[in-house]
C-alpha cells in the first residue's frame, strides 16, 4: 500500500515478513504455532513483557545479570580504591580515634558505591542495548511497538513457505500484515 | 494475565503425604545421634571444677554469688565512662583467675545444669521463632495476592505447626534456669532499694519493664495469641479443600486474618526478642535487636521452607512445583542473607562509631574474647550464601541449594549461640558436643514432627484461587 515510514527500520535490510498484533493471547497462539510449523522467526517485538513468549521462541539468557555483575565489582573496586587513596594514603583523619584502615566505616561507602554502579550500569546498558538513548536510531518495526501494538518478524528467503507463514498469521488473529524490504513496509 | 492459554492445562490433583520409613529412621538416627553427643558433651563437662560448684543448692548460690555481683557493681560504678562496662562485670570479682575451656560457669558460680538450660534455649528460641516466621510467610503471601507460593503453602504451614514446642522448649529453660541465665533476674530476688550497695541504677530503671511478671506472662500471651491466629489461618486452608471450586470466602477471611496476624506479630516479636534474647545483657541494649532476630529466624524459615520442598519434590510430590518455585525460593534465601547482613551491620556500625560505654559492652566481649566466632557469623551466613547464590543456576540447583541451606540452618544457630553464650558465661565458651548434640536432637524432633504434619492435611491447596497460576509460575529465561 505505499511507504509506511522510513525511519522505522531495523538496521536488518533484509526481506521480512510482519504481522501486527492487538491482543497478546492471540500473539502467543500465532507464535507457538508458527514454531509449531518450523517457521523460524527472527524476533518477536513487544511494548511490555509477556509471559511465556521467551520460552517459546527460544529467547537465549540476557547479559544484563553478567553487565550488573561487572557493574558492581566496578562500583566496589573504585570505592575502594577512592576510600583507601583519600582516608589511608593522602589525608589520614582521626575520627574518634577510629583506626585508620579497613573497618566498619568503609562498609556503607562499599555498598552504596556498588549498588549506584549496578542500577545506573544495568539501566544504561539496557537503554543501549535496546536503541533506546541519545545518537541510536530507534529500531521499531511499526510506531505503535512501544505503546499498544505486537509485531512478529520473520525473515525470508530459501525453505520459507511465505503463503503458509501469512496463513498462519492470519488465522491467529493478526491485524494486519506487511512486507519489508530494504526501509520499506507494504501492507499485504 | 491471560497466560493459561497457550499452555497445556496442568492437571491439579490433591496429594497425601506418608512420611516414608527412610524418612523417619532419618529423622530418629539425628536426634539419637545428638543424643549421644549432648552425653559425651555433658560426660566431658568438668563439673566440680576448681570451686566444686556442681551440686550446691539455689540458697548458697545465691550466697556464694552475691560478692560477685558486688564486685560487678563496684566495676560498674568505676568504669561509668569506659567501654569495659560489661567485659569486667562478667569477669567481676574474679578477673585475675585463668580461665579452661568450659571454666567460666564455675567462676560465675552457676552450677553446670545451666549449659544444658542455657543450650535448650538457643535451639527452642531459633525453632520456635522459624515457626512463627514460616507463619509469617503465609499470611505475607496473603497480603501480598501473591500467586507463585500456592502451590507450596501446605510446607510453611506444616512448619508453623512446630510453634508451641519450640516455645515450650525456651520456655522451660527460662523457667528452670533463669536465675542463672539472665542476671537480672539474680538482681531483681536481692530486691536492693537506692542507696544500698549493689543496687544497679540501670536495672532498677528498666525494672517496670523488665521484671519476671512482664518476663514470664508476656510472652505466653502473645505465643497464645500469635498460635490462635495461626490455627485459624491454618484451619481455613484447610477448609477451602473441600469447599466449592471457586468459592473465595475462605480467601477473603484468610487475607483479613493474615493482616491481623502480620500486624501483631510485627508489633509484639521484638518484645519476645528484647525480653527473653536482649535482657541477657541487661545493661545493654539495641533498638534494632527485633529486626535483626526477625531477620535471622526469618532467613532460616526460608531456608526451611526450600529444603522441605525440595525434599517432597525429590520424593515425587508437589507435582505443579516447578523449577521456578525452587528459583523463587532460592531468591527468597538470597535477598534476606543479605537483609540480615544488613541488619546485622547496622546494629554493629552505630554502635562502634558512637561508642558509648553502655552500647559497646555487648559487642566487646564478642569481639575480643569471640573473634573467630564473631567473623564466622559474617563468613556462615552472609558471604557464602551471596557468592554461592549469585548465580541464576545455583538457585535452580538442589544441591546447591541444600548445601548452603545447610550452612544458613548452622548459621543462624550460632548467631542465635553468639547472642546468648557470653552474655551468660563470659568468656571460654565454644561450640562443642554438647551445643551440636542439643542442635541435632531437636532438629530430629522437628523435623520428624514437621513430616508428620505434612500427613495430616492434602499436600495441595487444591481450591486455593491461585493454585492454577501458581502451577504455571515462570520467572523467564
Amino acid at each position: 500500500m505505499g511507504i509506511i515510514d522510513k525511519n522505522l527500520s531495523l538496521r536488518n535490510r533484509n526481506r521480512m515478513l510482519l504481522g501486527i498484533w492487538e491482543d497478546e493471547d492471540k500473539l502467543v497462539e500465532a507464535t507457538s504455532e508458527l514454531v509449531r510449523a518450523g517457521v523460524k522467526i527472527q524476533d518477536v517485538y513487544t511494548p511490555y513483557p509477556v509471559h511465556g513468549l521467551d520460552r517459546i521462541i527460544n529467547v537465549r539468557r540476557s547479559w544484563l545479570s553478567i553487565v550488573a555483575f561487572l557493574c558492581g565489582m566496578t562500583g566496589f573496586s573504585l570505592a575502594f580504591w577512592m576510600i583507601y587513596y583519600m582516608y589511608v594514603q593522602d589525608w589520614p583523619i582521626d575520627v574518634g580515634n577510629k583506626p585508620v584502615r579497613f573497618g566498619p566505616s568503609w562498609v556503607p561507602v562499599l555498598f552504596e558505591a556498588t549498588v549506584l554502579c549496578t542500577a545506573f550500569g544495568m539501566a544504561f546498558f539496557f537503554f543501549f542495548r535496546n536503541r533506546m538513548i541519545w545518537g541510536i536510531k530507534p529500531a521499531l518495526l511499526d510506531q505503535r511497538q512501544t505503546d499498544d501494538r505486537m509485531v512478529i518478524a520473520i525473515e525470508t528467503g530459501e525453505g520459507v513457505d511465505e503463503k503458509k507463514v501469512l496463513k498462519i498469521m492470519k488465522d491467529h488473529g493478526a491485524v494486519e500484515l506487511r512486507e519489508k524490504s530494504g526501509g520499506v513496509q507494504t501492507t499485504i | 494475565m491471560g497466560h493459561g492459554h497457550h499452555k497445556n492445562k496442568i492437571e491439579i490433583t490433591q496429594e497425601q503425604f506418608t512420611v516414608p520409613a527412610k524418612a523417619k529412621r532419618f529423622a530418629i538416627a539425628i536426634t539419637i545421634l545428638g543424643l549421644i553427643l549432648a552425653g559425651i558433651g555433658i560426660a566431658t563437662i568438668d563439673r566440680n571444677g576448681s570451686r566444686g560448684h556442681g551440686h550446691e543448692t539455689a540458697a548458697t548460690k545465691h550466697e556464694h554469688a552475691e560478692p560477685a555481683a558486688k564486685g560487678s557493681e563496684i566495676a560498674m560504678n568505676e568504669h561509668a565512662s569506659d567501654s569495659h562496662g560489661e567485659a569486667t562485670k562478667h569477669n567481676g570479682s574474679v578477673e585475675n583467675e585463668s580461665f579452661g575451656p568450659r571454666a567460666s560457669f564455675h567462676t560465675q558460680n552457676k552450677p553446670w545444669t545451666t549449659l544444658i538450660w542455657s543450650n535448650i534455649l538457643i535451639v527452642g528460641y531459633l525453632l520456635f521463632m522459624v515457626s512463627l516466621a514460616a507463619m509469617f510467610f503465609v499470611a505475607v503471601q496473603y497480603i501480598a495476592n501473591a500467586s507463585w507460593s500456592a502451590a507450596i503453602k501446605r510446607v510453611p504451614e506444616a512448619i508453623s505447626t512446630f510453634f508451641p514446642v519450640g516455645f515450650a522448649l525456651a520456655f522451660i529453660a527460662i523457667l528452670v534456669a533463669k536465675n542463672d541465665l539472665y542476671h537480672w533476674v539474680h538482681y531483681e530476688h536481692q530486691h536492693l532499694t537506692k542507696g544500698q550497695p549493689g543496687f544497679d541504677a540501670i536495672l532498677d530503671g528498666k525494672s517496670w519493664f523488665l521484671n519476671s511478671n512482664m518476663f514470664l506472662i508476656f510472652p505466653v500471651v502473645l505465643a497464645a495469641i500469635w498460635w490462635l491466629l495461626g490455627r485459624k489461618l491454618r484451619s481455613l486452608s484447610v477448609a477451602e479443600d473441600a469447599a466449592q471450586p471457586g468459592d473465595v470466602t475462605f480467601f477473603k477471611k484468610s487475607i483479613r486474618y493474615s493482616a491481623g496476624f502480620a500486624v501483631i506479630y510485627g508489633f509484639t516479636i521484638a518484645v519476645v526478642a528484647w525480653l527473653w534474647m536482649m535482657s541477657i545483657d541487661a545493661h545493654w541494649f539495641s533498638t534494632i535487636f527485633g529486626v535483626y532476630n526477625f531477620a535471622t529466624s526469618w532467613v532460616t524459615a526460608l531456608t526451611i521452607i526450600c529444603l522441605f520442598v525440595l525434599y517432597l519434590k525429590s520424593q515425587g510430590h508437589l507435582k505443579i512445583v516447578s523449577d521456578e518455585h525452587i528459583h523463587d525460593l532460592g531468591k527468597f534465601m538470597f535477598a534476606f542473607s543479605i537483609f540480615w547482613a544488613y541488619i546485622w551491620i547496622s546494629q554493629y556500625l552505630l554502635i562502634w562509631y558512637a561508642h558509648i560505654p553502655e552500647e559497646m559492652s555487648y559487642y566487646q566481649i564478642r569481639f575480643e574474647e569471640y573473634k573467630f566466632n564473631f567473623l564466622l557469623n559474617v563468613v556462615l551466613n552472609f558471604i557464602c550464601p551471596f557468592l554461592i547464590l549469585m548465580m541464576r543456576n545455583a538457585k535452580r540447583n538442589p544441591v546447591v541449594l541444600t548445601i548452603v541451606g545447610s550452612i544458613l540452618i548452622f548459621g543462624h544457630y550460632h548467631d542465635v549461640w553468639l547472642m546468648v553464650v557470653p552474655g551468660v558465661y563470659g568468656p571460654d565458651q565454644q561450640i562443642g558436643l554438647l551445643e551440636i548434640g542439643t542442635l541435632f536432637t531437636f532438629l530430629g524432633i522437628f523435623i520428624y514432627w514437621v513430616l508428620t504434619a505434612l500427613t495430616k492435611r492434602g499436600l495441595v491447596a487444591v481450591n486455593h484461587p491461585y493454585i492454577e497460576e501458581s502451577a504455571n509460575h515462570d520467572v523467564g529465561v
